[in-house]
């Protein structure tokens, strides 16, 4: 057997349920090319428009932090991610991301996330308003206002910078139901 | 200005009277979006009499919301000078997110007079 891996791929992405998974180099240009299909992927697993509009609205933001910072590059200078949709287990669904960034910004994500998991959403309003107010923070090419957005949409979101031999890796998950 | 709605953009219509968007905004160059709609707001835009902003997004990231900031402060300073401005924030019913955003946006603004208008059906310039 010489697709056992071909194979295995497609047992664990149905195991998962997952609806949209891209890999590689990222750039709005392609963020537009899946747009359509990743929304009508939600629509279909998903009748509360709000739900599939916050899953969407997760995937856009962290789709662009890929093309932003992702520390590592293609030779054409897009940033190169995975990011991925999945249904869990309660029908919910899960946002997952992950790219390499750079060292020097590991502390201060860090720190931006880990204050952001225990704001609660009245909290995260006015964070987000505060932002738009005062503009973005010094190397942010957005407003800044982007994980503010992400933590906003999901009910609960987990993150974890990892250590490879390329340098850091940041995961992400977030859940919306 | 007239502007038709991209897959990522919305139906943009600005005369001297009215400023109308309808549709998606998380456009792949947010400055390249942005500059020739506030440079057109600029120079249509007048210093008295009344003016109407009438808004229907379904979908705006992040990026876009530091436009729709400089957009609302643009009219709250033409309206503090002396404008008549009436802003109506369309939202779908249900729609808590764009709801949540008017409400923030409308708080700030203190000469313009604004609106939060529940809406039944997707309307045209709808690029989904």
């Amino acid at each position: 057997m010489i697709n056992d891996e071909t194979l295995e791929l497609h047992k664990f992405m149905q195991a998962r349920r997952t609806l949209f998974c891209y890999s590689g180099p990222l750039s709005e240009d392609l963020l537009t090319q899946i747009s359509n299909p990743v929304r009508q992927q939600l629509s279909e697993s998903e009748s509360d428009e709000g739900v599939a509009k916050r899953v969407f609205g997760v995937f856009v933001e962290q789709a662009q932090n890929i093309i932003r910072y992702a520390n590592l590059r293609a030779d054409t200078g897009e940033g190169v991610g995975t990011i991925a949709i999945s249904v869990t287990e309660d029908d919910g669904f899960l946002i997952e991301a992950v790219n390499a960034i750079d060292s020097d910004k590991r502390t201060a994500l860090e720190s931006t996330l880990l204050e952001l998991s225990m704001k609660d959403a009245k909290e995260l309003r006015k964070m987000y308003k505060e932002r738009l107010r005062s503009g973005p923070p010094e190397g942010s090419q957005g407003a800044g206002l982007g994980f503010i957005e992400m933590a906003r949409r999901v009910q609960r979101f987990e993150f974890e910078i990892a250590d490879t031999e390329n340098g850091p890796v940041f995961v992400y998950r977030g859940y919306v139901s | 200005m007239e502007q038709a709605a991209t897959q990522r953009t919305p139906l943009i219509e600005i005369n001297e009277a009215r400023c109308r968007m309808v549709g998606e905004c998380y456009p792949e160059n947010i400055q390249e979006f942005s500059a020739p709609v506030m440079s057109t707001l600029r120079s249509v835009v007048p210093d008295a009499g009344s003016f109407t902003v009438d808004l229907e997004l379904f979908y705006f990231n992040s990026s876009s919301a530091k436009f729709f900031f400089d957009f609302f402060e643009f009219f709250e300073e033409k309206a503090a000078a002396g404008l008549a401005v009436k802003v109506n924030w369309n939202y779908r019913e249900d729609d808590d997110t764009m709801l949540e955003a008017g409400e923030d946006f409308g708080e700030d603004l203190e000469s313009c007079v604004f609106e939060l208008i529940e809406v039944q059906a997707p309307s045209e310039g709808d690029a989904q």
